[in-house]
């Protein structure tokens, strides 16, 4: 999960995923997480790495990362 | 893709049977499981759901459904772990949504597009389904092909959940042709469906 300080910030990444073919997709933050705006992004672990090289290269912020299962 | 056949099986076997064909598995894959009753998908998501594993569902036809779930090597090591298999009462309650525009809220349509979004989602995560969701005026604008919901929506109808657009609605919008998940209805119907719910939820 990949969450936003705004909800602004997480409809721009949505926006840059599906116009870019990137897995995963907006659900609405899990209630076991507290932080950032109600929307957070859901990909799989593994892709980790490859989103936050691509956030940065996107100029796409975001706010915290968390693994969990949903 | 691993497929497993589990027509004509009542819970627990196509859970039992979806656990033993994971077991054999060496490495990630997606398993399909091929089930005839609702009740047999709302447990297989819940298992899914429990072990993690990304999970959709469709009807495909009467009596006819396709659980699919995407199994990841990590978690089939801890498959080995025996555990026993619950079969959960149907999750369905006599509860209607009424989706009545393709936005929640007045204000921004972008962000109320998203909680529109979000709020179908979540529906899919509750413990208790809802028996009906009608969808009417741009409502009916979620439940056809291009819609940002529509694996969701296809996912509850799989799960036993009733989808049904005004048909009125469609043809205003000229969307006939473009309905992708549930069926179509009229004012008698949706007047009948919220007048039996228990309990009415509006987004």
């Amino acid at each position: 999960m990949v969450t936003f300080s705004t909800v602004t910030a997480a409809m721009a990444m949505e926006d840059y995923c599906m116009g870019h073919g990137v897995a995963g997709r907006i659900i609405p933050l899990p209630q076991e997480i507290s932080a950032g705006c109600g929307l957070s992004w859901r990909t799989q672990p593994e892709e980790k790495e490859n989103l936050i090289q691509m956030m940065a290269e996107a100029g796409l912020t975001w706010e915290s990362m968390h693994e969990c299962m949903l | 893709m691993i497929t497993v056949n589990a027509m004509g099986d009542q819970c627990p076997i196509p859970v039992v049977k979806t656990k033993n064909a994971i077991k054999e598995m060496k490495k990630s894959d997606v398993v399909e499981v091929l089930v005839d009753n609702e009740i047999a998908v709302q447990n297989l998501t819940k298992m899914a759901n429990q072990k993690g594993y990304e999970v959709t569902s469709e009807k495909k036809a009467e009596g006819a459904f396709r659980v699919e779930m995407k199994v990841e090597i990590a978690d089939v090591a801890e498959e080995t772990v025996a555990e026993p298999v619950v079969c959960i009462p149907d999750a369905r309650k006599n509860t209607v949504v009424v989706i009545s525009s393709n936005v929640m809220g007045g204000g921004d349509d972008k962000l109320g597009g998203n909680l529109l979004k979000a709020f179908i989602f979540a529906v899919t995560q509750q413990d208790e389904l809802p028996s009906t969701m009608l969808f009417y005026n741009g409502g009916a604008k979620m439940t056809v092909n291009d819609s940002p919901a529509l694996e969701d929506l296809k996912s509850l109808e799989a799960q036993g959940v009733e989808i049904l657009t005004c048909g009125t609605c469609l043809n205003f919008y000229g969307l006939t042709d473009e309905l992708a998940v549930g069926g179509v209805t009229n004012m008698y119907e949706i007047v009948e469906r919220m007048n039996n719910a228990s309990l009415i939820v509006k987004p």
